[in-house]
């Protein structure tokens, strides 16, 4: 190892720590909000968005699934239940898909990293693709079965 | 070197909103507040890691070495990369952000990290709840499905999203 390696190395954790310090009011806010939803928002109002309508629930899952955040496995529970509840299988998949695809949260700081125009394109796009993939899932599974 | 705090308008909106929420709700802004908290106390153990791995990046890759595997001349490589570091990456996507300016400093593609971020919906360790939950035919069609979603996304924004570059600001 070259005598000038080490200096280097430091200086590099020094510019990246420098560059994360930078950020965390990015990242306290976005923290922030995620508490703010868990506080606000409980499972059941979330729940209660469904209309019993394949496809205006697909629309709704989606969306709901994009503002909601929390662990994976919060989705998973919660989209049982609402199958239980009669909600389609188009809907539950679309909003576990957007739980986990999705989050309105953090899209300022996605932006602000990123670039405000590759932020649009990619949430739009995952949005469309959160759709088609729940679609075309329960519609490969129904043909499948 | 000096910092630069980036956020501090959302910061300062997002504080606004738990004073009015403590006047309003208290107990809704309590349980809020203990939400973010406990959040934030997970985030601090992965904080180091994603400083040393930015650290590493700076130092140990130069802007040709990322062009190889994850830009422009990375071809089929750089998908098959950007898929599987999505599949088997974990944690919340914000606190890697400061990660991505650094590789997206290096020439990383905007297709490969669109991949990529789409592709972390795969959870490898969640899958066996899923298969609980849904079945073991749903998960694989799924799983499939997503894969190929997150590389149509990527395919879309590098044909489509040119000025995507014009907008990145980099790091200083």
């Amino acid at each position: 190892m070259s005598p000038q390696k080490p200096k280097r190395f430091k200086a590099s954790l020094k510019k990246a720590s420098l560059q994360f310090l930078g950020l965390m009011p990015m990242i306290l806010s976005v923290v922030g909000l995620i508490g703010l939803f868990q506080g606000f928002v409980s499972q059941e109002a979330l729940a209660s968005l469904f209309t019993g309508n394949p496809w205006i629930d697909t629309l709704i899952g989606t969306l709901a699934g994009a503002v909601a955040v929390g662990q994976a496995m919060v989705s998973y529970i919660l989209g049982g239940e609402l199958l239980e509840q009669g909600i389609s299988l188009y809907a539950v998949t679309a909003f576990v898909l957007a739980w986990v695809t999705l989050g309105l949260v953090q899209l300022p700081l996605e932006a602000e990293v990123l670039g405000l125009r590759f932020t649009v394109w990619r949430n739009l796009l995952a949005l469309l693709f959160t759709i088609l993939t729940a679609v075309a899932t329960v519609a490969t599974l129904e043909l499948l079965s | 070197m000096s910092i630069r705090f980036r956020g501090l308008k959302l910061l300062g909106f997002v504080t606004s909103a738990y004073l009015l929420g403590a006047w309003i709700e208290p107990d809704k802004t309590a349980h809020a507040f203990m939400a973010g908290a406990k959040i934030f106390g997970e985030l601090l153990l992965i904080f180091p890691l994603i400083i040393l791995i930015t650290a590493l990046i700076d130092y140990r890759f130069d802007a040709k070495t990322f062009a190889r595997h994850l830009g422009e001349e990375s071809g089929a490589k750089g998908w098959a990369l950007a898929l599987g570091a999505g599949v088997l990456s974990h944690g919340p996507m914000y606190a890697w952000y400061p990660m991505f300016e650094e590789i997206r400093a290096h020439g990383v593609r905007y297709g490969l990290m669109a991949a990529f971020f789409y592709a972390r919906s795969i959870k490898i360790p969640m899958l066996p709840i899923m298969i609980d939950y849904f079945g073991a035919p749903f998960t694989a069609i799924l799983t499939l499905y997503i894969l190929l979603a997150a590389w149509a996304q990527g395919w879309i924004i590098e044909r489509f999203c040119g000025q995507c570059d014009g907008e990145f600001k980099g790091k200083s």
